[in-house]
Protein backbone atom coordinates (compact mmCIF):
# COMPACT_ATOMS: atom_id res chain seq x y z
CA UNK A 1 0.00 0.00 0.00
CA UNK A 2 1.37 3.08 -1.12
CA UNK A 3 0.96 6.26 1.91
CA UNK A 4 0.29 9.59 1.02
CA UNK A 5 3.26 12.06 2.03
CA UNK A 6 3.84 14.01 5.55
CA UNK A 7 2.88 17.11 3.80
CA UNK A 8 -0.51 15.34 2.47
CA UNK A 9 -1.26 13.91 6.09
CA UNK A 10 -0.70 17.62 7.52
CA UNK A 11 -2.76 19.28 5.20
CA UNK A 12 -5.41 16.83 5.91
CA UNK A 13 -5.67 17.34 8.93
CA UNK A 14 -6.67 21.62 8.49
CA UNK A 15 -8.87 20.49 5.42
CA UNK A 16 -6.15 22.44 3.71
CA UNK A 17 -6.14 19.67 0.47
CA UNK A 18 -8.46 20.49 -2.34
CA UNK A 19 -11.28 18.17 -3.47
CA UNK A 20 -9.82 15.34 -5.41
CA UNK A 21 -6.85 14.99 -3.22
CA UNK A 22 -9.18 15.07 0.30
CA UNK A 23 -11.17 12.14 -1.21
CA UNK A 24 -8.10 10.22 -2.49
CA UNK A 25 -6.70 10.76 1.02
CA UNK A 26 -10.31 9.83 3.00
CA UNK A 27 -10.54 6.67 0.98
CA UNK A 28 -7.08 5.82 2.10
CA UNK A 29 -7.34 6.89 5.93
CA UNK A 30 -10.39 4.93 6.18
CA UNK A 31 -8.19 2.07 5.58
CA UNK A 32 -4.71 2.61 6.82
CA UNK A 33 -4.48 3.06 10.87
CA UNK A 34 -0.92 4.05 10.53
CA UNK A 35 -2.19 7.14 8.47
CA UNK A 36 -4.97 7.83 10.84
CA UNK A 37 -2.44 8.08 13.42
CA UNK A 38 -0.38 10.60 11.97
CA UNK A 39 -3.33 12.73 11.00
CA UNK A 40 -4.49 12.65 14.68
CA UNK A 41 -1.02 13.67 15.76
CA UNK A 42 -1.26 16.47 13.38
CA UNK A 43 -4.60 17.50 14.88
CA UNK A 44 -3.19 17.47 18.45
CA UNK A 45 -1.04 20.22 17.19
CA UNK A 46 -3.82 22.00 15.10
CA UNK A 47 -6.39 21.76 18.70
CA UNK A 48 -2.69 22.75 20.79
CA UNK A 49 -1.96 26.21 19.02
CA UNK A 50 -4.95 28.31 19.74
CA UNK A 51 -3.64 28.74 22.86
CA UNK A 52 -1.73 31.31 21.32
CA UNK A 53 -4.50 33.47 20.97
CA UNK A 54 -5.38 35.28 23.68
CA UNK A 55 -3.99 38.58 24.45
CA UNK A 56 -3.52 40.21 27.63
CA UNK A 57 -5.79 42.14 29.05
CA UNK A 58 -4.44 45.92 27.92
CA UNK A 59 -5.40 49.07 28.88
CA UNK A 60 -6.92 49.72 25.16
CA UNK A 61 -7.51 53.33 25.59
CA UNK A 62 -4.58 54.36 26.89
CA UNK A 63 -2.41 52.29 24.08
CA UNK A 64 -4.63 53.60 21.14
CA UNK A 65 -3.22 57.40 22.45
CA UNK A 66 0.45 56.76 22.97
CA UNK A 67 0.57 54.91 19.74
CA UNK A 68 -1.46 57.72 17.86
CA UNK A 69 0.83 59.94 19.10
CA UNK A 70 4.04 58.00 18.21
CA UNK A 71 2.54 57.73 14.76
CA UNK A 72 2.15 61.24 14.62
CA UNK A 73 5.49 61.73 15.73
CA UNK A 74 6.71 59.49 13.28
CA UNK A 75 5.10 61.06 10.32
CA UNK A 76 6.72 64.07 11.25
CA UNK A 77 10.25 62.41 11.61
CA UNK A 78 10.06 61.39 8.29
CA UNK A 79 8.54 64.66 6.82
CA UNK A 80 11.37 66.23 8.32
CA UNK A 81 14.45 63.80 7.46
CA UNK A 82 12.91 63.95 3.61
CA UNK A 83 13.12 67.94 3.38
CA UNK A 84 15.96 67.71 4.86
CA UNK A 85 17.88 65.50 2.43
CA UNK A 86 16.26 66.27 -0.94
CA UNK A 87 16.57 64.23 -3.65
CA UNK A 88 19.89 64.78 -5.97
CA UNK A 89 17.82 65.38 -8.87
CA UNK A 90 16.20 68.20 -7.25
CA UNK A 91 19.53 69.85 -5.66
CA UNK A 92 20.71 71.43 -9.07
CA UNK A 93 19.32 73.95 -10.96
CA UNK A 94 15.86 75.74 -9.69
CA UNK A 95 13.78 75.58 -12.89
CA UNK A 96 12.15 79.07 -14.18
CA UNK A 97 8.72 78.62 -13.30
CA UNK A 98 9.73 77.26 -9.72
CA UNK A 99 12.05 80.15 -8.82
CA UNK A 100 9.12 82.88 -10.11
CA UNK A 101 6.97 81.19 -7.52
CA UNK A 102 9.60 80.75 -4.85
CA UNK A 103 10.64 84.84 -5.60
CA UNK A 104 6.70 85.37 -4.85
CA UNK A 105 6.59 83.69 -1.95
CA UNK A 106 9.55 85.14 -0.27
CA UNK A 107 7.99 88.49 -1.58
CA UNK A 108 4.63 87.46 0.59
CA UNK A 109 6.65 86.50 3.66
CA UNK A 110 8.78 89.52 3.35
CA UNK A 111 5.65 92.15 3.04
CA UNK A 112 3.84 89.66 6.08
CA UNK A 113 6.82 90.01 8.43
CA UNK A 114 6.95 93.77 7.73
CA UNK A 115 3.34 94.42 8.78
CA UNK A 116 3.98 92.14 11.73
CA UNK A 117 6.66 93.72 13.00
CA UNK A 118 5.20 97.32 13.09
CA UNK A 119 5.10 98.33 16.74
CA UNK A 120 1.92 97.50 18.35
CA UNK A 121 0.36 99.45 21.26
CA UNK A 122 2.06 98.77 24.60
CA UNK A 123 -1.01 97.86 26.08
CA UNK A 124 -1.82 94.69 22.76
CA UNK A 125 1.50 93.06 23.56
CA UNK A 126 1.31 92.64 27.02
CA UNK A 127 -2.00 90.86 27.17
CA UNK A 128 0.05 87.58 27.58
CA UNK A 129 3.38 85.36 26.87
CA UNK A 130 4.07 85.33 22.79
CA UNK A 131 6.18 82.61 21.10
CA UNK A 132 7.58 83.13 18.30
CA UNK A 133 10.43 82.03 16.44
CA UNK A 134 14.25 83.09 15.56
CA UNK A 135 17.32 82.15 13.82
CA UNK A 136 18.07 80.64 17.13
CA UNK A 137 15.05 79.14 18.08
CA UNK A 138 11.73 79.31 19.99
CA UNK A 139 11.12 81.97 22.05
CA UNK A 140 8.29 82.76 24.60
CA UNK A 141 8.32 86.07 26.21
CA UNK A 142 6.38 86.77 28.93
CA UNK A 143 6.11 89.94 31.28
CA UNK A 144 9.30 91.21 30.28
CA UNK A 145 11.25 88.46 30.12
CA UNK A 146 12.72 85.58 27.60
CA UNK A 147 12.81 82.32 27.78
CA UNK A 148 14.55 80.41 24.37
CA UNK A 149 14.71 76.72 22.75
CA UNK A 150 17.72 76.89 20.76
CA UNK A 151 17.97 74.59 17.63
CA UNK A 152 21.97 73.91 18.49
CA UNK A 153 23.13 75.95 15.79
CA UNK A 154 21.28 73.99 12.89
CA UNK A 155 20.04 76.04 10.14
CA UNK A 156 17.46 74.14 8.18
CA UNK A 157 14.67 74.13 10.65
CA UNK A 158 10.76 73.73 9.86
CA UNK A 159 8.48 75.76 11.79
CA UNK A 160 5.05 75.11 12.36
CA UNK A 161 2.43 77.00 14.11
CA UNK A 162 -0.77 75.85 15.49
CA UNK A 163 -3.95 77.96 16.20
CA UNK A 164 -3.98 77.19 19.69
CA UNK A 165 -0.91 78.80 20.16
CA UNK A 166 2.04 76.44 20.25
CA UNK A 167 4.68 76.50 17.76
CA UNK A 168 7.03 73.34 16.89
CA UNK A 169 10.46 73.36 15.28
CA UNK A 170 12.13 70.33 13.42
CA UNK A 171 15.25 69.80 12.31
CA UNK A 172 17.72 66.75 11.09
CA UNK A 173 21.13 67.37 13.06
CA UNK A 174 23.48 67.26 10.22
CA UNK A 175 26.62 65.72 12.34
CA UNK A 176 24.62 62.72 13.86
CA UNK A 177 21.35 62.43 12.11
CA UNK A 178 19.06 62.78 15.00
CA UNK A 179 15.73 63.99 14.60
CA UNK A 180 14.69 66.24 17.03
CA UNK A 181 10.71 67.82 17.19
CA UNK A 182 10.25 70.68 19.82
CA UNK A 183 6.87 71.69 20.37
CA UNK A 184 5.93 75.15 23.40
CA UNK A 185 2.79 75.39 24.57
CA UNK A 186 1.29 78.70 25.26
CA UNK A 187 -0.68 79.20 28.02
CA UNK B 1 15.17 78.40 7.69
CA UNK B 2 12.25 77.36 5.91
CA UNK B 3 8.50 77.74 7.08
CA UNK B 4 6.24 74.99 6.79
CA UNK B 5 2.30 74.68 7.25
CA UNK B 6 1.14 71.65 9.86
CA UNK B 7 -0.86 69.53 7.86
CA UNK B 8 -4.31 70.13 8.04
CA UNK B 9 -6.90 69.47 10.69
CA UNK B 10 -8.59 67.20 8.41
CA UNK B 11 -5.71 65.15 7.18
CA UNK B 12 -5.27 64.90 11.49
CA UNK B 13 -8.73 63.81 11.42
CA UNK B 14 -8.69 61.55 8.74
CA UNK B 15 -5.49 59.85 9.79
CA UNK B 16 -6.36 59.25 13.89
CA UNK B 17 -10.08 58.03 12.01
CA UNK B 18 -8.11 55.85 10.63
CA UNK B 19 -5.72 54.59 12.79
CA UNK B 20 -8.93 54.26 15.67
CA UNK B 21 -10.92 51.94 13.15
CA UNK B 22 -7.92 49.39 12.61
CA UNK B 23 -5.57 50.05 15.61
CA UNK B 24 -7.04 46.58 17.56
CA UNK B 25 -7.25 44.61 14.93
CA UNK B 26 -3.59 45.07 13.67
CA UNK B 27 -1.99 45.66 17.21
CA UNK B 28 -4.19 41.76 17.96
CA UNK B 29 -2.47 40.58 14.52
CA UNK B 30 1.07 41.14 14.80
CA UNK B 31 0.74 40.35 18.52
CA UNK B 32 0.12 36.81 17.24
CA UNK B 33 3.06 37.34 15.48
CA UNK B 34 5.43 38.10 17.81
CA UNK B 35 3.41 37.38 20.99
CA UNK B 36 5.06 40.60 22.42
CA UNK B 37 3.18 43.37 23.70
CA UNK B 38 6.03 45.95 23.37
CA UNK B 39 7.49 44.47 20.36
CA UNK B 40 3.59 44.49 19.00
CA UNK B 41 3.11 48.32 20.17
CA UNK B 42 6.51 49.54 18.32
CA UNK B 43 5.63 47.18 14.89
CA UNK B 44 1.99 48.51 15.48
CA UNK B 45 3.12 51.99 14.87
CA UNK B 46 5.37 50.75 12.31
CA UNK B 47 3.03 49.76 9.85
CA UNK B 48 0.81 52.27 10.40
CA UNK B 49 3.69 55.22 9.89
CA UNK B 50 4.60 53.15 6.60
CA UNK B 51 0.89 52.90 5.58
CA UNK B 52 0.05 56.52 6.24
CA UNK B 53 3.39 57.81 4.11
CA UNK B 54 1.78 55.56 1.48
CA UNK B 55 -1.45 56.34 1.35
CA UNK B 56 -1.31 57.05 -2.15
CA UNK B 57 -0.62 53.28 -3.38
CA UNK B 58 -3.75 52.56 -2.43
CA UNK B 59 -6.25 52.79 -5.18
CA UNK B 60 -9.22 51.01 -3.66
CA UNK B 61 -10.66 53.19 -0.45
CA UNK B 62 -12.99 49.84 0.64
CA UNK B 63 -9.61 47.83 0.46
CA UNK B 64 -7.34 49.75 3.18
CA UNK B 65 -8.05 46.90 5.83
CA UNK B 66 -6.42 44.22 3.47
CA UNK B 67 -3.86 46.20 2.22
CA UNK B 68 -2.67 47.51 5.79
CA UNK B 69 -3.29 43.66 7.17
CA UNK B 70 -0.59 42.78 4.39
CA UNK B 71 1.34 45.80 5.45
CA UNK B 72 1.61 44.80 9.46
CA UNK B 73 1.89 40.83 8.60
CA UNK B 74 5.13 42.03 6.46
CA UNK B 75 6.57 44.77 8.87
CA UNK B 76 5.94 41.86 11.74
CA UNK B 77 7.62 39.37 9.65
CA UNK B 78 10.69 41.81 8.94
CA UNK B 79 11.06 41.88 12.72
CA UNK B 80 11.01 38.13 13.24
CA UNK B 81 13.61 37.68 10.45
CA UNK B 82 15.63 40.63 12.10
CA UNK B 83 15.40 39.32 15.37
CA UNK B 84 15.28 35.83 15.13
CA UNK B 85 14.30 35.90 18.47
CA UNK B 86 11.06 36.80 20.29
CA UNK B 87 10.53 37.49 24.09
CA UNK B 88 7.56 35.90 25.55
CA UNK B 89 5.34 35.46 28.05
CA UNK B 90 4.37 38.63 29.83
CA UNK B 91 2.45 37.50 32.88
CA UNK B 92 2.92 40.87 34.54
CA UNK B 93 1.45 42.47 31.84
CA UNK B 94 -1.98 41.36 32.72
CA UNK B 95 -2.59 38.14 31.36
CA UNK B 96 -4.04 36.61 34.84
CA UNK B 97 -7.32 37.50 35.28
CA UNK B 98 -9.29 38.10 39.12
CA UNK B 99 -10.92 34.61 39.14
CA UNK B 100 -7.69 32.38 38.47
CA UNK B 101 -5.64 30.71 40.97
CA UNK B 102 -2.02 31.58 41.02
CA UNK B 103 -1.79 27.43 40.24
CA UNK B 104 -3.61 28.17 37.21
CA UNK B 105 -1.60 31.67 35.94
CA UNK B 106 1.47 29.28 36.55
CA UNK B 107 0.05 26.45 34.71
CA UNK B 108 -1.09 28.79 31.59
CA UNK B 109 1.97 30.52 31.24
CA UNK B 110 4.15 27.21 31.17
CA UNK B 111 1.69 26.30 28.38
CA UNK B 112 2.06 29.26 26.54
CA UNK B 113 6.07 29.06 26.92
CA UNK B 114 5.51 25.41 25.58
CA UNK B 115 3.83 26.94 22.48
CA UNK B 116 6.20 29.92 22.10
CA UNK B 117 8.93 27.35 22.39
CA UNK B 118 7.41 25.82 19.41
CA UNK B 119 7.32 28.26 17.65
CA UNK B 120 10.78 30.02 17.70
CA UNK B 121 11.72 26.45 15.39
CA UNK B 122 9.37 28.04 12.62
CA UNK B 123 10.93 30.10 9.94
CA UNK B 124 9.12 33.85 9.83
CA UNK B 125 6.97 32.99 7.06
CA UNK B 126 6.17 29.08 8.02
CA UNK B 127 4.93 31.05 11.65
CA UNK B 128 3.08 33.55 9.96
CA UNK B 129 0.90 31.47 7.99
CA UNK B 130 0.33 28.66 10.41
CA UNK B 131 -0.68 31.29 12.73
CA UNK B 132 -2.72 32.81 10.12
CA UNK B 133 -4.25 29.54 9.65
CA UNK B 134 -4.65 27.73 13.16
CA UNK B 135 -4.33 30.44 15.68
CA UNK B 136 -7.02 33.07 13.73
CA UNK B 137 -8.49 30.56 11.20
CA UNK B 138 -8.06 32.55 8.05
CA UNK B 139 -8.71 30.86 4.95
CA UNK B 140 -6.24 30.09 2.99
CA UNK B 141 -6.83 32.50 0.15
CA UNK B 142 -6.85 35.03 2.41
CA UNK B 143 -2.93 33.79 4.30
CA UNK B 144 -2.17 33.96 0.57
CA UNK B 145 -2.76 37.15 0.33
CA UNK B 146 -1.56 38.73 3.31
CA UNK B 147 1.90 36.87 2.99
CA UNK B 148 2.01 38.02 -0.71
CA UNK B 149 2.33 34.75 -2.36
CA UNK B 150 0.74 31.58 -4.01
CA UNK B 151 -2.01 29.22 -2.13
CA UNK B 152 0.55 26.16 -2.85
CA UNK B 153 3.01 28.22 -1.10
CA UNK B 154 1.19 28.95 1.59
CA UNK B 155 0.35 25.19 2.13
CA UNK B 156 3.44 24.52 1.72
CA UNK B 157 4.30 26.94 4.80
CA UNK B 158 1.51 24.95 6.75
CA UNK B 159 2.24 21.91 6.33
CA UNK B 160 6.00 22.46 7.76
CA UNK B 161 4.56 24.33 9.90
CA UNK B 162 2.47 21.60 11.35
CA UNK B 163 5.42 19.09 10.89
CA UNK B 164 7.95 21.03 12.67
CA UNK B 165 5.43 21.73 15.68
CA UNK B 166 4.44 18.16 16.05
CA UNK B 167 7.96 16.89 16.26
CA UNK B 168 8.47 19.10 18.46
CA UNK B 169 5.65 18.21 20.40
CA UNK B 170 6.61 14.64 20.48
CA UNK B 171 10.37 15.50 21.66
CA UNK B 172 8.71 17.22 24.52
CA UNK B 173 6.67 14.45 25.82
CA UNK B 174 9.54 12.12 25.76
Amino acid sequence: MRHPNQEILALHAGGDLGPFARWRTSRHLARCESCREEVAAFDEVRRSLPGLAEVPDLQWNRLAAEIKANIRLGLAAGECVRSADPPLRQSGLIHGGRAVVAFACAMVLVVTGMVLERPLPRAAREEGPMVQNTQYGIEVTAGGETLGLTNNGVQRVTYSLDAQGSMGARYVDPETGYVTINTVYVQ
Amino acid sequence: MSDDIEPGLELLERQNRFVSEHFRRIFVQIYHLVQNVADAQDLTQEAFIKALQHQEQLKDGQKAAQWLSRIATNTAIDFLRRSSRATFSELEDGLESGWETPEQILLRSEHREYLEDGLRLLSPRERAALIMRDVEGLPAEEVAQRLNCSKATVRSHIANGRTKFRRYMEKRKR
